[in-house]
């Protein structure tokens, strides 16, 4: 019987919490709003959540890894500012096209320049990317010093409106995320990845390249900061450099919620992404069970404080029992 | 670790087709603006804002406020508001809530909806989401961003939702803006300052954030005055957040580089930092400067006149007010009356100018001080338009 303690179980299936939270969130969510999985309602959550969900991504893999990538958020905002100055509110698609490119490529920059601090200088990742963060926030704001710009409404309207077969477009990414999640684990990059988060110097001493798995990480999660650029602007419909910098705690705290341990090497992306998810669905929660205004940031911090403490909890019961 | 992923997607499936299911279910009228009465409550609504009157009360029920519905159907507001500890903020929405119950006393209109947390773009838009699949009849929203709101209005617009910009103008076709004009709110103090410096002196500026549009149109505003005054030199500019201790720290820097300082202008919060600034620096002649409408500022002022009987400022009223009225004339849409075209301005002809209620000088400082009497120090001076002016002003009789 010892066997199925909730301790392996969580080891076995990083996942097993956030997926636990998140069939409780959306049973609650569904008991007070019992339309949320109406077409049109369940897209127009999808499309908010979705910017949260590909950041989550990112941080995982920088998590995994050991590190922590705070700079996300600065990311998120200069691909916003790109896009939303350089594309326009009359741009042609081809444009959006080439710019999403070019976004991407920035993203990737902007992450190998944390990587080259991180993994070659060998700085300390949270110092190194909240200064960072600052150069990114700094240069979107430097793109554009005032809020305005945008893209071609059309656009935006295919983001926001798109559901093929009747599922709303978020979904169709996130499956495609979690294909290619399965495929990296399952290479011999995935296992170095969970080799150098556990435990660098001894992965680095069984010939794992360390650096190189770090410096990785990084260029990951700037790429997928690119993307959440990407799906934000194309919500909003227009441009802010301040947009980006409130979404990098929330996609940390997601990837926490999803069982991905911060000391690194233990979860996966599948937990960050319904962590992510959740997080959304409890503002809905919040917003749809009629609390008082005032009361309102309390409980939703109450419940992510609950949700990010209980496998914590359980441990402890666990082995209080055993 | 095959095993694992298949659970993932197996989980996928399962939450796919939940969706699969819970699309097919309610009969074929998927993107529907009429929709059986049993469904979503996003469509209590009728479509034309104009004639929303009489159409409403045949659709029925709005299942998400639980109230009992009488045989008239009560009118649902929202209110979307994405920062909060913020004294203007707070005023703001309480203010709301005191107006709404005179009209819920009448049974005009519901308990307010209220959405109001800090929080970032996506998450006003989720907001207004959430708001409209309350099926609320009209939203006040105080925006947190001057176009990144634009589409998710837009679309609550089309559902036929009354849609208000309060405190701030957005440029997006059918919503209305309600507040005052922030260009010429500055520049009432502006004018104030240069005539009280003779046309002639050294002067600082503290602005709020750069780049909030609020601040773009009060700083241009200020330019526009200074203009006319070719010998008012501003010798430094810079920026206080809006933020009472960065403004004290900012004029503490001014004062020390500019002893001689002539004048200030500041906005807002700021104010009371610049002021304090200026107490413990005590220069031999204190400066002109610009105050702000709060009962604190005033109680401040009122103690430094003691030892500087010269001592010069002015405060014009931020008032939150604008809410509070912008929910009057919601109302009064909803209840089908006919908004004057005319007394409205703005790009779209859709913003409703509201008056700055009251200027506090030397003269009027007393009447300043017998408001506050009975108010918190973070009270802001205010005005609320009743019903009665609202009609007037701005309604076809």
């Amino acid at each position: 019987m010892r066997k199925t303690s909730w301790e392996t179980l969580t080891t076995k299936y990083p996942a097993l919490f956030s997926t636990t939270l998140l069939i409780v969130a959306l049973l609650i969510n569904l008991y007070l709003q019992p339309n949320m999985f109406a077409r049109e309602t369940l897209n127009s959550n999808m499309r908010v959540f979705l910017p949260l969900v590909l950041l989550a991504v990112g941080q995982a893999f920088v998590i995994l890894g050991g590190g922590i990538d705070i700079s996300v958020g600065g990311i998120v905002s200069i691909v916003n500012t790109i896009l939303a100055v350089y594309v326009g509110l009359n741009g042609s698609i081809e444009k959006m096209w080439i710019y999403m490119i070019v976004s991407l490529f920035v993203g990737a920059l902007c992450g190998a320049i944390n990587g080259f601090f991180i993994a070659i200088l060998r700085l300390q990742p949270i110092i190194t990317t909240y200064a960072t963060s600052f150069l990114y926030v700094g240069l979107a704001l430097f793109i554009l010093p005032n809020p305005g710009g945008g893209i071609p409404q059309s656009i935006a309207e295919f983001y926001r409106t798109t559901t093929p077969l009747g599922i709303p477009l978020a979904f169709y990414i996130i499956a495609i995320l979690l294909v290619i999640w399965r495929y990296i684990r399952s290479t011999q990059f995935g296992s170095y990845l969970y080799a150098v988060g556990g435990k660098a110097e001894a992965a680095y001493e069984t010939a794992v390249p360390v650096t190189w798995i770090h410096f990785s990480t990084y260029v990951i999660s700037g790429l997928m900061s690119a993307m959440a650029g990407i799906a934000i602007t194309m919500l909003s419909g227009s441009g802010n450099a301040e947009i980006g910098s409130p979404m990098t705690l929330s996609a940390i705290t997601a990837v926490v919620i999803g069982g991905t341990a911060l000391s690194g090497g233990v979860g996966g992306v599948t937990g960050p992404i319904m962590g992510a998810l959740t997080l959304g669905i409890i503002q809905n929660i919040i917003s749809f069970s009629h609390i008082n205004t005032w009361w309102e940031t309390f409980v939703k911090a109450t419940i992510i404080v609950i949700a990010l403490a209980a496998p914590g909890l359980i441990n402890l019961f666990g082995r209080r029992k055993s | 670790m095959f095993k694992r992923s298949l659970i993932y997607i197996g989980i996928l499936i399962t939450i796919v087709s939940m969706v699969l299911s819970a699309c097919a279910a309610p009969t074929a009228a998927p993107q529907e603006t009429t929709a059986p009465a049993t469904e979503a409550p996003q469509e209590t609504t009728a479509p034309a804002t104009e004639a929303v009157q009489q159409t409403v009360a045949v659709e029925t029920a709005a299942p998400a406020t639980e109230a009992a519905q009488p045989a008239a159907k009560k009118f649902t507001i929202g209110i979307s508001n994405p920062f909060i500890s913020s004294e203007y903020r707070t005023q703001m929405i309480a203010e709301l809530i005191e107006t709404n119950k005179e009209y819920m006393d009448k049974g005009i209109t519901n308990e307010l909806v209220i959405e109001s947390a800090d929080t970032d773009v996506a998450g006003q838009i989720q907001q207004l989401q959430n708001l409209m699949a309350k099926g609320v009849d009209a939203i006040l929203v105080n925006p947190g961003d001057v176009n990144g709101l634009n589409a998710t209005l837009e679309e609550a617009v089309k559902k036929g939702i009354i849609v208000i910009s309060v405190d701030q103008e957005l440029n997006v076709p059918g919503v209305y803006n309600v507040g005052i004009d922030q260009k010429e709110w500055a520049k009432t103090s502006a004018k104030w300052l240069a005539e009280k410096l003779g046309g002639k002196g050294n002067i600082v500026e503290i602005e709020g954030f750069p780049g909030h549009p609020a601040n773009v149109a009060r700083m241009e505003g200020v330019d526009e005055v200074l203009a006319n005054y070719p010998d008012i030199k501003v010798l430094a500019k810079d920026t206080g957040k809006w933020d009472e201790a960065t403004g004290q720290q900012v004029m503490s820097n001014f004062l020390a580089a500019y002893p001689t300082l002539d004048g200030y202008w500041t906005q807002d919060g700021m104010a009371i930092g610049a002021l304090q600034a200026v107490i413990a620096a005590n220069p031999a002649k204190f400066p002109v400067g610009v105050g702000e409408g709060r009962c604190q500022f005033l109680k401040l002022w009122e103690s430094v006149l003691k030892d500087h009987p010269d001592f010069e400022t002015i405060a014009v009223a931020n008032p939150p007010g604008v809410s509070p009225t912008g929910l009057r004339i919601a109302v009064n849409m909803l209840l089908g009356k006919q908004v004057d075209k005319t007394k409205l301005g703005g790009v779209n002809g859709l913003s409703f100018v509201i008056p700055v209620p009251i200027v506090i000088t030397k003269d009027n400082l007393q009447e300043g001080l017998n408001i506050c009497k009975d108010k918190p120090d973070q009270y802001l001076l205010d005005g609320i338009m009743s019903d009665e002016e609202v009609l007037n002003t701005f309604f076809l009789k």
